[in-house]
């Protein structure tokens, strides 16, 4: 053993050694012990108790927040996608056509360096009811501004529109460079067959932009079932858990209840969902990665 | 990706007119919440009590960026921030480039498996492992009290070794630095190996520095991404104010204000804890473009 491990066969094992000891550690014993947990009834005091499959029966059967915040997750998940992915293709195919590139992506950069506390402090003054920015701006036009963060009917969509904020700028990163990955020659092709503008754009640009377009809305799906961070420090939750995702409700279960066998199931249970997701994509790709040459 | 892209499509002025007010009416969206929290940073308490409040502050006060140094514990969260940012930092690209190294540049058993393990590494959101590290680094054997069992103690909990240990990997940094050392010619290592350099040093001096701009570029990104992480840091310094980062010092004292008169000072810490990172990021942007368009879009 000694002698293999001065070899040059244990060389590249000397390199890798770190990242196996970080993935035993902090990767796969976490995720086993989780999932060991998830069977138990355990408040971190006393020594888990087996509890077999009660944790998830408990919570598919009997607990009347688990499918609230499901809801909550996938509103979120959806909201984020319908508002921010064709407003950050719109705002990614100005931006690809115009002079001061530099000075537009360091303007819509600024929230994606931003600390999320920031994030959410900055708006809990915008969205402030009566003497708030936006609702003083609307008092201005004469419309009645809601409270944005009280009220448990429009809470969520004001998270939904802080997180587009917070995202705009990646979201057109991404879009902007499949647009510029697009060949010059088909447009110029294009232009000299004598199509118009619109034309250019339903033929070509479009269907080119396509892969670029599912891969942003499946990897935001897949965050943003997983989000909760902005939750947490901007609404906690409330008002009457309205903005409660799944993953922040398991949070609260785990750090606030100490309840951690019930909280792990509710991980495993949103990680199934998210896993799937996944997989769709994965396969989606293994196509479409076919189609789009 | 860079300078001016000529009008591709022939449309008209009224198009470009469209492009030029959706660009600046975005980034008037962009650009104003920031501004709304620098004028709250600098009300006076008599404006704000006033009925209804004043929006421009009429006597500015800058002394409220001072006092968010002397009459809160800014200094201490800054160092933190920078003990863990910079800790964390080097450990990720310590461990990236070496395992990126040896899944590129060596033939070993298993070596596909590795390569198959940390792309589906990261396909696993973080979520799923907050609870179980927590308490594993509660219940490390021989650590913070603890005895061989991994009881007794408080483990790695209330130390700075709990906020750097569970990010000294990245699997993602790990995948970039393997792309990377792909182009690192194989046979100028063997050169140096017949030269009778050892493994470390080839590492080291020849592998190294020809990967430098994948290197710099993952430097900054994580960087920024642990300079701004709270999730994590939150969870663990709760009950541990010296361990606190600047965002998770200024949340978890959020009941300090709660009172109108105090939040021009918790508006002015925001802006302390937002600027310096702008300024930096301006400043390094454009080795961040690269990143992100490497890392992104070629999934």
């Amino acid at each position: 053993m000694i002698k293999w491990l001065g070899s040059s066969k244990a060389t590249p094992f000397w390199f890798l050694a770190p990242v196996i000891a970080f993935g035993i550690i902090f990767f796969i014993l976490p995720l086993g012990f989780a999932l060991f947990t998830s069977f138990t009834r355990w408040d971190s005091l006393q020594p888990p108790r087996w509890v077999g499959l009660d944790n998830y029966l408990y919570l598919l059967t009997s607990d009347r927040r688990f499918f609230p915040t499901l809801f909550n997750t996938l509103y979120f998940a959806a909201g984020t996608l319908a508002i921010g992915v064709p407003l950050s293709l719109g705002i990614a195919f100005a931006f690809t056509q115009s002079r001061f590139q530099s000075l537009w992506r360091s303007l819509y950069w600024l929230p994606m360096v931003t600390n999320v506390v920031a994030v959410a402090y900055i708006w809990i003054f915008v969205l402030a009811p009566t003497h708030g920015l936006l609702n003083r701006l609307l008092a201005m036009a004469g419309l009645p501004g809601p409270g944005w963060l009280t009220d448990p009917s429009i809470a969520m969509l004001s998270v939904i529109l802080v997180f587009v904020w917070m995202q705009l700028g990646s979201n057109m990163l991404l879009f902007s460079a499949g647009l510029n990955n697009i060949d010059e020659s088909y447009y110029e092709a294009a232009r000299l067959d004598g199509a118009g503008t619109w034309q250019v754009f339903s033929t070509i640009t479009i269907p080119l932009l396509r892969p670029t377009v599912m891969f942003v809305l499946i990897t935001n799906l897949i965050s943003g079932m997983s989000y909760f961070t902005l939750m947490l420090v901007l609404t906690e939750g409330g008002p009457l858990g309205r903005t409660t995702v799944t993953a922040l409700y398991m949070y609260e279960m785990a750090f606030a209840d100490l309840r951690l066998g019930r909280a792990s199931a509710v991980a495993y249970i949103l990680f199934a969902l998210v896993f799937v997701l996944t997989l769709i994509q994965l396969r989606f790709f293994r196509q479409g990665g076919v189609d789009a040459h | 990706m860079s300078g001016i892209v000529k009008s591709r499509t022939p449309g008209g002025r009224a198009l470009t007119v469209l492009k030029y007010v959706l660009l600046t009416l975005g980034a008037i969206v962009m650009v104003l919440p920031f501004l709304d929290m620098f004028l709250g940073a600098l009300r006076t308490p008599a404006e704000r009590l006033a009925s209804p409040p004043i929006y421009w502050p009429r006597d500015p006060q800058w002394i409220n960026f001072v006092r968010v140094f002397t009459e809160l514990p800014m200094l201490r969260w800054t160092f933190n921030s920078i003990v863990v940012t910079t800790t964390i930092t080097a450990l990720q690209l310590l461990t990236s480039a070496m395992a990126g190294y040896a899944l590129a540049k060596f033939r070993f058993a298993g070596a596909n498996k590795a390569l198959q393990f940390v792309i589906g590494a990261q396909m696993f959101p973080f979520f799923i492992l907050i609870i179980p590290t927590f308490f594993i680094l509660r219940y490390f054997p021989l650590a913070g009290g603890n005895d061989i069992t991994g009881t007794g103690g408080s483990g790695f909990l209330n130390t700075y070794t709990a906020l750097i240990l569970p990010f000294s990997v990245t699997w993602y940094g790990v995948f970039l630095m393997r792309q990377f050392m792909m182009s690192v010619p194989g046979e100028l290592l063997d050169a140096a190996r017949i030269d009778g350099a050892g493994e470390a040093r080839i590492f080291f001096t020849i592998a190294l520095p020809l990967v430098m701009p994948g290197f710099v570029t993952l430097g900054i990104f994580v960087f920024l991404y642990h300079w701004n992480e709270v999730l994590w840091t939150m969870t663990v310094t709760r009950t541990a104010p010296d361990l606190q980062t600047i965002p998770v010092g200024i949340y978890l004292l959020r009941g300090a204000f709660v009172e109108e008169t105090t939040k021009s000072l918790q508006q002015a810490a925001v802006a302390v804890s937002v600027f310096p990172v702008m300024i930096l990021f301006l400043a390094l942007q454009r080795f961040y473009v690269r990143g992100l368009t490497a890392g992104g879009v070629k999934g």
